[in-house]
């Protein structure tokens, strides 16, 4: 390959890899039967996906992650909307951050 | 009422220019966090060589931050093609479960519409799209202008930041490090159902948190998504069962 060529295809390689990682997902999933069993199964995953994405940021990012997610999390239970709580939660680690600093 | 006869009972599903315009309006203040990122990759880009058009075209294409900032790592002459698409599946592979997930929403759809808002996927219109799907809508157009605004701010960050440099300095600073957990942890909280939920969060904490040790980057949250998930499907079957 032409060397001025090959940094096009590593970016079409990795296009293509992380579309098919996109749709591959749902394509399975039409040989899978909907069943009440896989819907639960369905649904449990993506909470746990969410946690899976939470709990390590929480505990590698130290106390100021823990107020982020701590403050967001806690806002978004008392029925707070998104945005405003998670805004609450990222000024939180700031000033933490601030006042550590 | 739908026409397949698995999703009987469902409204049916669409994509319209307005659930595009609704989610595009949605996540745009968390686009607006996609920006420093952006301009953190197009900044690093050029520190490690690519020229800013070719950190750009990669936003471009690819669309997915943590791999791309991975593939960085790999970027050495001669370009090793076969261990960038391995790295960048393995950090991506996450997608397959998000749009597994996603399967009695879209599975409905027609094929092109179905592509076309996948095409988009991200943790972030993920996360958003499907706590609407859950609680009654039925636009994918969601998924889809959630996803395209996400990718805009994105690729004009890496653009802005190969040409400038990131001149943010640390974007810890700010907090902006944290936006995204800060996200998910808000949609985490409108999952809970009740206690019957915490076994299987346990599972998944606890599995991805060993794997962020012992697997490679990324896989922490496949792994912890199929824990929990199975968790949640065996307690379910046993408090039927009994």
């Amino acid at each position: 390959m032409a060397p001025e060529l090959a940094p096009m295809a590593a970016v079409a390689v990795m296009a293509l890899v992380t579309l098919g990682t996109r749709v591959g997902g749902l394509w399975l999933m039409r040989f899978v039967p909907l069943t009440p069993r896989i819907e639960a199964f369905l649904r449990h995953l993506s909470a746990s996906v969410l946690v899976a994405l939470v709990l390590p940021a929480a505990l590698t990012g130290g106390t100021a992650a823990w107020l982020a997610i701590g403050v967001a999390g806690g806002l978004a239970a008392r029925r707070t909307p998104i945005l405003p709580a998670m805004l609450a939660g990222v000024a939180a680690a700031a000033l933490w951050r601030a006042a550590a600093a | 009422m739908t026409t397949a006869g698995r999703y009987a009972g469902r409204p049916p599903m669409l994509v319209t220019p307005q659930g595009v315009l609704r989610g595009m309006r949605e996540m745009l203040p968390l686009a607006c966090f996609a920006l420093p990122f952006g301009l953190a990759f197009g900044a690093a880009a050029t520190e490690r060589g690519l020229a800013p058009e070719l950190a750009t075209l990669m936003s471009l294409l690819v669309f997915a931050g943590a791999s791309q900032f991975a593939a960085l790592e790999l970027w050495v002459e001669p370009l090793p093609l076969g261990a960038l698409a391995l790295v960048v599946l393995a950090v991506n592979a996450r997608h397959l479960l998000l749009g597994a997930a996603l399967a009695p929403w879209l599975l409905p759809l027609p094929p092109g519409q179905r592509h076309l808002v996948l095409a988009f996927l991200s943790d972030a219109n993920w996360a958003h799209s499907r706590s609407a799907f859950e609680r009654g809508a039925r636009d994918a157009g969601l998924l889809l202008g959630g996803g395209l605004v996400m990718w805009a701010f994105w690729v004009a960050g890496t653009a802005a930041g190969g040409l400038l440099g990131s001149g943010l300095g640390d974007l810890r600073r700010f907090g902006l490090d944290l936006m995204m957990p800060a996200f998910f942890a808000t949609m985490l909280v409108g999952q809970w159902r009740g206690r019957a939920d915490l076994p299987p969060w346990v599972v998944a904490g606890a599995v991805a948190l060993a794997g962020v040790w012992l697997l490679p980057p990324g896989w922490h949250v496949i792994a912890g998504g199929l824990a929990g998930g199975l968790a949640g499907l065996l307690l379910e079957a046993r408090s039927r069962g009994a």
